[in-house]
């Protein structure tokens, strides 16, 4: 195996448990003391392993494992307490795939905006314009001088697929997003994802569908309760996971 | 450092960002371009009615007492925007701030330099009211007018420090922005704008020179006026606008861990 491109070491990162943690200067100043919960949750902690260049990995376990939270850390958009995670060049994150959108904006802005938050330059923008919006189909394209909020949902994820999915990073982070869109889209994203990966791209999916995580990764890791619990090919870790869950 | 030249690096995506802002508030109508310069006339107008008009006190700032006050109010303009919008910087930004790992930084800066951009764009009515003065007799240009650009400087210095304070407080404790609303209007009459430091009782004077405003306007106002500058007032300023940025790159990286996990 080459270099890694992600290295996570030893990362743990720490929640509260409460939702309403904000402190607030009323109650401070009221009663004399921050009420606000000191309880807190280990979300991840002691996560390591490494990813090398052209890897596809997939990340199973049971909903509110860390998964999403992992995938975060190694985004960079979150920072987590202890350890850290390293990545070798930058990361196309498909994790809030309308997040760079801006509703009051049109979709030609738009993409022109988000391409450029994440490090291309206008020329390299203005190359892949056309592809860009062929692969998010014609009535996005009939509508790119309308505020992007008036797109429908669907309509925003597919730009948001197609805008993210023709950056030049080395790794792509994927959440559960290949469930947006019709059948029909659907398999334009498998499409796509099969081109990037065969363009030796690395890969890092969680999914909850065992045939969308065979049909791309060959490496699995296991999350259960912040914490890790296998890491190895994909099948393995798959029918594993699938023999806990029928157990609870 | 790093994280300054990380900064650098991305200057592309900060000019991306600014150019957005100035589109979304320039964008849709003439009207917001008048819009940054009714603002500020309208409170000289009203502060000009009543202090000369009224009260016939046009010796509480330098002569000519409009000129002396379109300085002023044309400063606070982007003092006071910056610092309600820097506040907002992350929160009004959580979708963008969440999916792009650029260094977090960046978004107070870009609020600073697209507000900063209006300020100069409101300028050319402080070219027209001096050219009047300065036709009329009543007003005389000197050469440090060259302390202008220094103060422009130092203003957004000062400004990306208060706002690299705000912004990570404002995620994690509430009622701060009400808090500085409050703050922000009593400030405004702490602030030698409508008249000048030594109009002010002794022991007030020295309070008032620790308001890092004091000596950034007497940069500002040098040049339009033939007065002595208050180099104690300036020292403060430029000690405060270091120890704002110093103090306030070392809290946001404090806080940055948690505010991510907020918001």
């Amino acid at each position: 195996m080459s270099d890694p491109v992600i290295t996570v070491d030893d990362v743990g990162i720490e929640f509260y448990r409460s939702r309403k943690r904000k402190l607030s200067i009323r109650e401070m100043v009221l009663k004399g003391t921050d009420t606000s919960s000191k309880d807190t949750f280990w979300a991840l902690r002691n996560i390591s392993f490494d990813v090398g260049e052209g890897e596809a990995v997939g990340l199973v376990g049971p909903n509110g494992t860390g998964k999403s939270t992992l995938l975060k850390v190694i985004a960079g958009v979150l920072i987590p307490d202890e350890g850290q995670a390293t990545i070798n060049g930058g990361v196309a994150p498909l994790i809030e795939l309308t997040g760079g959108f801006l509703g009051e904006l049109t979709a030609r802005e738009n993409i022109y905006l988000t391409g450029g938050l994440h490090g291309l330059t206008k020329e390299q923008i203005d190359e892949r314009f056309d592809d860009i919006v062929d692969f998010a189909g014609p009535q996005v394209r009939a509508g790119l001088n309308m505020p992007f909020r008036h797109f429908s949902s669907g309509m925003q994820s597919r730009l948001g697929f197609a805008v993210i999915t023709s950056l030049d990073e080395p790794v792509i982070l994927v959440d559960e997003a290949l469930a947006v869109g019709d059948q029909a889209f659907r398999n334009k994203c498998y499409g796509r994802m099969e081109e990037l990966l065969s363009a030796g791209r690395t890969l890092f999916l969680v999914s909850h569908s065992p045939a969308d995580l065979k049909r791309f990764c060959t490496r699995g890791i296991y999350l259960s309760g912040g914490r890790l619990v296998a890491d190895g090919p994909m099948d393995e870790v798959s029918d594993r996971y699938a023999a806990d869950q029928k157990k609870a | 450092m790093t994280r300054l030249q990380a900064i650098l690096d991305r200057r592309a995506i900060l000019e991306i960002l600014v150019r957005r802002d100035l589109r979304v508030r320039y964008a849709r109508s003439i009207l917001g371009y008048l819009w940054t310069i009714i603002d500020p006339l309208a409170m000289a107008l009203i502060y000009f009615m009543i202090f000369v008009v009224i009260f016939k006190r046009s010796d509480a700032g330098h002569t000519p007492y409009f000129l002396f006050l379109i300085v002023g109010l044309l400063v606070w303009q982007w003092f006071s925007a910056s610092i309600t919008e820097t506040g907002r910087a992350l929160i009004m930004e959580q979708k963008l701030v969440r999916s792009t790992n650029l260094p977090r930084e960046m978004w107070i800066i870009r609020v600073v330099i697209a507000k900063g951009i209006e300020f100069l764009l409101s300028l050319p009515i402080l070219v027209v009211f001096t050219a009047w003065y300065v036709m009329g007799g009543e007003a005389h240009l000197n050469w440090r007018l060259l302390l202008f650009p220094v103060a422009v400087v130092q203003q957004f210095l000062m400004l990306v420090g208060f706002g690299l304070i705000l912004a990570p407080v404002t995620v994690l404790v509430d009622d701060t922005t009400r808090v500085v609303r409050i703050i922000m209007r009593m400030m405004f009459y702490v602030t030698p704008i409508i008249y000048v430091i030594e109009r002010a009782p002794d022991w007030l004077q020295t309070i008032f020179m620790f308001n890092p405003l004091a000596g950034l306007l007497e940069f500002y106002r040098a040049g339009f006026f033939e007065v002595p500058i208050n180099w104690a007032a300036v020292a403060v300023s430029w000690v405060m606008t270091f120890g704002l940025i110093g103090f306030g790159l070392h809290l946001f990286g404090r806080l940055e861990r948690a505010v991510l996990k907020e918001i």
